[in-house]
């Protein structure tokens, strides 16, 4: 695939040409706007919106990282989506005990739809972090989604999040300091392979 | 606890962004400081967690579609140019239209003899009407000339002309009375006639309203034709 001929193309007008980034983008768009919301219709949505607004103003592409700038696209499009949410609060689907508290309680991590001893595992490690991850404020939410799990360098994510290099590393610390004791809360939960003590190597 | 200085070249460290002085003096440290290396590798399982995290495929394609980004289908070069016929004729046949249907109501069936739209029959039925308001007068006058002829001291003349005038009076006053049926008679369908007249000579000729409403609707009619022809291209 030849990226800067299909963002040319796509500049023209061309949409197949667009329709080809987009193939070759979606599951990252929509794995940050997953991660960064912690819904799957809404990542839907955000990622639908963050293509739509990506191709009207692609011309604002001028070269770089083009995963950086379509991200950056998505990050938008879920503030927004989170915006939305403050505006209109919803009520959350998590189970409630009978004394109508929300339970926080690792039991309500695990599918019970899940059968496969590893498929459960990984299932609850999923759910464990995505947990923390929506604990942490948005803005280190979107560091952490754009650096550790699509693996951008530190460049790609201040262009991503428009934010200096300087309040990246930042906030990138804060915010796995954050998710560590979160995930401690979670250790007795997460498979052995997956516990903190046990990473050592880099 | 380390602060949060420390902390923060510890993750940087974690990501190679510290430079080579930096990350040498770092590990040095790390070496020394047990809880320094602790963090480090909390910092460093953290992350590796959430890079084990699977990435999820998108559960449908994203593509877009024309609609959804508002693309139109490219429309021929002379488009503008039946649109702008279209508009137009649009604009004067309702125009004409409107003017011709509101011409009775105003004032230019009488403005229109000045200028000469079917003037003639407007005229005459002026005239007609002022004909006997014309000849009244006259003929309410004879009979006080009549009577004052005898208490005038006048010559011949005025006598001769008394005379002549006693000699008209009574066809005066005959004439009205055979040429009231006879000017009824002509005045009615005279009266009616005109009307129709202007009606039909209208400000905007008939011919000139129906070619406007034709190019609009043929204009409108290629228009559709292009925009079905280039949507079909289109798809």
């Amino acid at each position: 695939m030849d990226e800067t001929a299909l963002i040319t193309s796509a500049q023209s007008g061309d949409l197949d040409a667009f329709n080809t980034l987009i193939l070759h983008y979606q599951d990252s768009v929509f794995n940050t706007a997953l991660r960064i919301l912690g819904d799957e219709d809404q990542a839907q949505d955000a990622a639908q919106e963050a293509f739509i607004s990506a191709f009207k103003s692609i011309t604002s592409f001028r070269g770089g990282s083009f995963k950086a700038w379509i991200l950056r696209t998505v990050t938008n499009a879920c503030y927004d989506e989170l915006r939305r949410q403050k505006r209109r609060p919803t009520t959350p689907l998590e189970p409630e005990t009978s004394d109508g508290e929300e339970m926080d309680s690792p039991k309500w991590l695990a599918d019970s739809s899940m059968t496969p001893d590893q498929k459960a595992e990984a299932d609850e490690l999923e759910h464990a972090i995505q947990h923390c991850l929506d604990a942490l404020p948005t803005e280190f939410r979107t560091v952490v989604v754009l650096a550790d799990i699509q693996g951008m360098d530190y460049t790609e994510v201040a262009t991503a999040s428009r934010v200096p290099l300087g309040t990246i590393k930042s906030r990138l610390a804060r915010a796995r300091l954050r998710l560590r004791e979160c995930l401690r809360s979670f250790e007795e939960l997460l498979p052995a392979s997956f516990r903190l003590e046990s990473e050592s190597t880099r | 606890m380390k602060n949060f200085r420390e902390i923060e070249h510890l993750s940087a460290y974690l990501d190679g962004q510290l430079n080579q002085a930096e990350s040498a003096r770092l590990e040095s440290r790390i070496k020394s400081d047990p809880e320094l290396n602790s963090v480090l590798s909390d910092l460093r399982a953290t992350r590796s967690l959430l890079r084990k995290l699977p990435a999820r495929k998108a559960p449908r394609n994203f593509t877009l579609t024309r609609k959804m980004v508002g693309l139109k289908p490219p429309l021929p070069r002379t488009y503008p140019l039946f649109r702008l016929a279209t508009t137009f004729a649009a604009v004067l046949f309702l125009l004409s239209f409107s003017v011709n249907a509101l011409s009775p109501y105003f004032s230019f069936g009488a403005a229109a003899p000045a200028f000469g739209y079917g003037g003639g029959g407007g005229g005459d039925a002026t005239a007609m009407e002022e004909a006997p308001a014309a000849e009244e007068p006259m003929m309410e006058m004879a009979p006080a000339e009549v009577m004052e002829t005898p208490a005038s001291d006048s010559g011949s003349e005025a006598t001769e002309e008394s005379m002549r005038n006693m000699e008209a009076t009574p066809e005066a006053e005959i004439a009205p009375k055979d040429a009231q049926p006879e000017a009824t008679a002509e005045s009615q369908p005279q009266e009616l006639q005109p009307q129709p007249e202007v009606q039909n000579e209208a400000p905007v000729p008939t011919l000139w309203v129906i070619a406007f409403l034709v190019i609009g609707v043929l204009s409108a009619l290629v228009m559709w034709f292009m925009r079905q022809s280039a949507a079909s291209k289109w798809r």
